[in-house]
């Protein structure tokens, strides 16, 4: 829908003649995210060069009534970055610049346009690094990570983004700047709007945490003849108080998937492949990978392999993150969960998969963070079949439901965007979502800040919503609900 | 007229606060009494407690299973001071501090809406993490009720070691990984190592070359001076005009009274969540 021709002159005053994109077919690009089922065409985007700029077309959208979606690189895979069809699209890829490195004090300070591996590419000679680092980690923001609280294959020893942002200038969806910083007195309003998905406000500068380089890495691939031998090996590590930088598996499909991909050298006929990476002080490392090869073993490990050098190590990792590119080779579409459980509850959840997969007649592939639960099933499906999408839809809500029934969560890192708006009812009751919304509405009172997002609505979900489940907390608490 | 209400569970608590005569008289609303583990599964390295459970009696019970709350504050205070007021202490360095060993929380409002936010595993982005607004709420948002936290190994090993606090640029540049790094001023640089006693030998030697350190037991002395601290503010580096007497990670100890008072957007998340003002 086009905004009256004054009101874009007056982004176009404010934000300059390239700060603005008004013609349909480059309005376009901007239509979906990573999620790129649901596609909405905005009525205009703009591109703020400084904080002031993103104040002044924050000010006129709160002026004009007008709802707006951030944007960082668009990679999200929950739809959080999904435009508003009678409003703006506000990226901030010219914001792009490193400000400034304190090395002594381990902080950086970015624009939210900066690439994720960019932070670590600008420390990396200095021999520190950015922990978080999610698979898009190539090409994602900083900005999108702040907004998506961003995880990773390391996250499961160095934490998440919000554990690793000290600061950020945000601009409120009154056009008011203001600085959230770590230590602030009262609330941890910093750590709220981490993870926030641009429904806060949109930070316009970030001061993030460097981490020293460990001394050692090593990492080692294991080859298993089920998935069930795999888990037991992850349970037994963690048992034995050892906490590795990353634990990934991945399953009979998605090994023959990466494999044919790039060749990764994963052992043939594994039922499933464990990854297993320590850091650390070199002392430790070489204690703790004893102990885990050990671990392994014991769990009828049949192919144990060490990386000899980082052009092995890397393309052990190469496999693991072309994991979901690689589907595409196997099936025509698919789409990935992001659902959590409990780690002890693994083996039992992917039992369930596999028989709910079974049940739909639908593949599932499995590749997932199992040191943290963090499931990634892929459902794969071929949308030019009749009823497949519908068919591949219903086993993924089945999955998810499956992981909240174990304890878990509806998304570990991907975030609950449009995707799964309409599922937090199944994880939260309306006393959550109606405090979760009065603290919104403290940030923006007229819900402009991309609207649509994480909280179910009648337009988005219909009048009905899932069936409850006590959260979590709840049920430790005997399960009350008042 | 009793000056403290201590419910025995969350449903008295909520019933407590929906009554607002009772709540207006000036009552302290007390979670001492919830002061149960709900659950605790080693496998998972999380909990499940109520807010009244004093650190020593989780510890206790987590040692047991050869595991920790790598939360440090001087004193003993409860899991519930320790979001409200934001406590941490040395462990902060390795494991952040209360913030980031938080999963989820259920919080009673002043109108007695019960409301859980985050869960038990220990990743999780699903809704606003409310347990982070918590933290550092002194009591103002809400009453805490229960936490689920994350949980680490206890250490096979510890040892300390105090250098000079100039050599904190060469240990800011070093590859050591102490779990807690505390500079005090005067005195020096204070560090503790953990893990598999070989690697905690092999890290002390190591920093005592480094650092010109020599192997001691400050930790009880550090404790003490930051129990008797009257503010925290960030730390900004030794060159500041008032050097701190104890610093660590992103925060110092200091000797004199700091602004408290909330910032506006802070007030006016308090005004949403408690509009008519019951929670002192």
């Amino acid at each position: 829908m086009a905004l009256a021709p004054d009101l874009v002159r007056r982004f176009e005053d404010a934000l300059g003649p390239g700060g603005v994109i008004k013609e349909p077919e480059q309005l376009r690009v901007y239509e979906c995210d990573g999620l790129t089922g649901r596609r909405v065409v905005p009525s205009l985007v703009v591109l703020p060069e400084t904080t002031e700029q993103a104040q002044a077309a924050v000010r006129l959208c709160d002026e004009a009534g007008l709802p707006f979606v951030a944007r960082g690189a668009g990679t999200g895979l929950s739809g959080g970055a999904l435009p508003v069809a009678e409003g703006i699209v506000i990226s901030l890829a010219r914001m792009d610049k490193v400000l400034s490195v304190d090395l002594e004090r381990g902080r950086i300070v970015v624009q939210p346009g900066v690439a994720n591996l960019d932070v670590s590419r600008a420390v990396e000679a200095a021999g520190f690094f950015y922990a978080p680092d999610p698979s898009s980690q190539q090409v994602c923001t900083i900005g999108g990570n702040v907004a998506e609280n961003s995880g990773g294959a390391h996250c499961l020893k160095y934490g998440f983004t919000v554990n690793h942002v000290l600061a950020a200038t945000v601009v409120l969806p009154d056009g008011d700047a203001v600085r959230l910083a770590l230590g602030d007195p009262g609330p941890d309003l910093l750590g709220l709007f981490v993870g926030s998905e641009g429904t806060l406000g949109i930070a316009t500068e970030v001061t993030l945490r460097l981490t020293r380089r460990p001394e050692a890495v090593r990492t080692l691939l294991a080859g298993f003849p089920s998935m069930d031998a795999a888990g037991g090996a992850v349970s037994d590590t963690i048992a034995a108080g050892i906490m590795p930088a990353a634990i990934e598996m991945m399953d009979r499909l998605t090994i023959e998937a990466a494999e044919s991909a790039v060749h990764a050298g994963y052992p043939a006929g594994a039922g499933a492949v464990l990854i297993v990476e320590l850091d650390g002080v070199t002392a430790q490392v070489e204690d703790d990978l004893a102990a885990v090869e050990e671990i392994c073993r014991r769990n009828e490990a049949f192919d144990l392999h060490i990386a000899a050098d980082e052009a092995e190590r890397a393309a052990v990792w190469r496999g693991r993150k072309s994991a979901f590119a690689a589907m595409g080779r196997i099936s025509p579409d698919y789409y990935v969960q992001d659902g959590v459980v409990p780690r002890t509850r693994l083996p039992e959840v992917l039992r369930r998969i596999e028989a709910l997969s079974q049940q739909h007649g639908l593949r599932v592939g499995n590749v997932f963070h199992a040191g943290d639960g963090n499931l990634h099933p892929l459902v794969l499906y071929d949308g030019a079949v009749e009823g497949q999408a519908q068919r591949a839809e219903e086993l993924a809500s089945a999955i998810l439901e499956a992981c909240l029934d174990a304890g878990g969560s509806l998304t570990g890192e991907h975030g609950v965007g449009t995707d799964k708006a309409c599922a937090m009812p199944l994880m939260f009751g309306e006393a959550d979502l109606e405090a979760m919304k009065r603290v919104r509405s403290a940030f923006d009172p007229r819900g402009l800040s991309n609207p649509g997002k994480i909280f179910p609505t009648p337009r988005l979900c219909g009048e009905v919503p899932g069936p409850y489940r006590a959260h979590p907390l709840e049920k430790a608490g005997l399960a009350e609900r008042l | 007229m009793p000056s403290a209400f201590e419910p025995r569970t969350v449903a008295e608590a909520a019933a407590f606060l929906r009554d607002a005569e009772r709540a207006e008289i000036g009552v302290t609303l007390s979670a001492a009494r919830l002061d149960r583990v709900l659950e605790h599964e080693p496998g998972d390295l999380t909990c499940v407690v109520e807010a009244g459970i004093r650190l020593s009696a989780l510890n206790a019970r987590l040692a047991g299973h050869g595991q920790r709350l790598s939360l440090d504050p001087p004193g003993d205070p409860t899991v519930g001071a320790c979001l409200a007021a934001d406590l941490s202490g040395p462990l902060s360095h390795r494991f952040g501090t209360v913030r980031d060993l938080v999963l989820g929380v259920t919080v009673v409002l002043a109108d007695g809406t019960v409301a859980s936010s985050g869960g038990k595993v220990v990743k999780n982005v699903a809704g606003y993490d409310l347990a982070k607004l918590f933290c550092g709420s002194r009591g103002r948002l809400g009453l805490i009720a229960r936490v689920a936290l994350r949980l680490h190994p206890l250490p096979a090993a510890a040892r300390s070691l105090v250098a000079p606090a100039g050599a904190l640029p060469a240990l800011r540049t070093s590859q050591l990984a102490p779990s807690a790094v505390d500079l005090s001023v005067p005195g020096g640089l204070a560090l503790l190592f953990e893990g598999a006693p070989r690697a905690v030998d092999a890290q002390l030697a190591a920093a005592r070359g480094l650092l010109d350190g020599e192997e001691a037991d400050p930790w009880a002395e550090l404790l003490a001076f930051q129990a008797a601290a009257l503010g925290r503010v960030p730390f900004d580096g030794l060159d500041g005009p008032e050097p701190p007497f104890l610093a660590r990670r992103d925060t110092a100890y200091v000797t004199h009274e700091v602004d408290t008072a909330w910032p506006p957007l802070a007030e006016r998340v308090r005004a949403t969540l408690d509009p008519e003002g019951v929670l002192a």
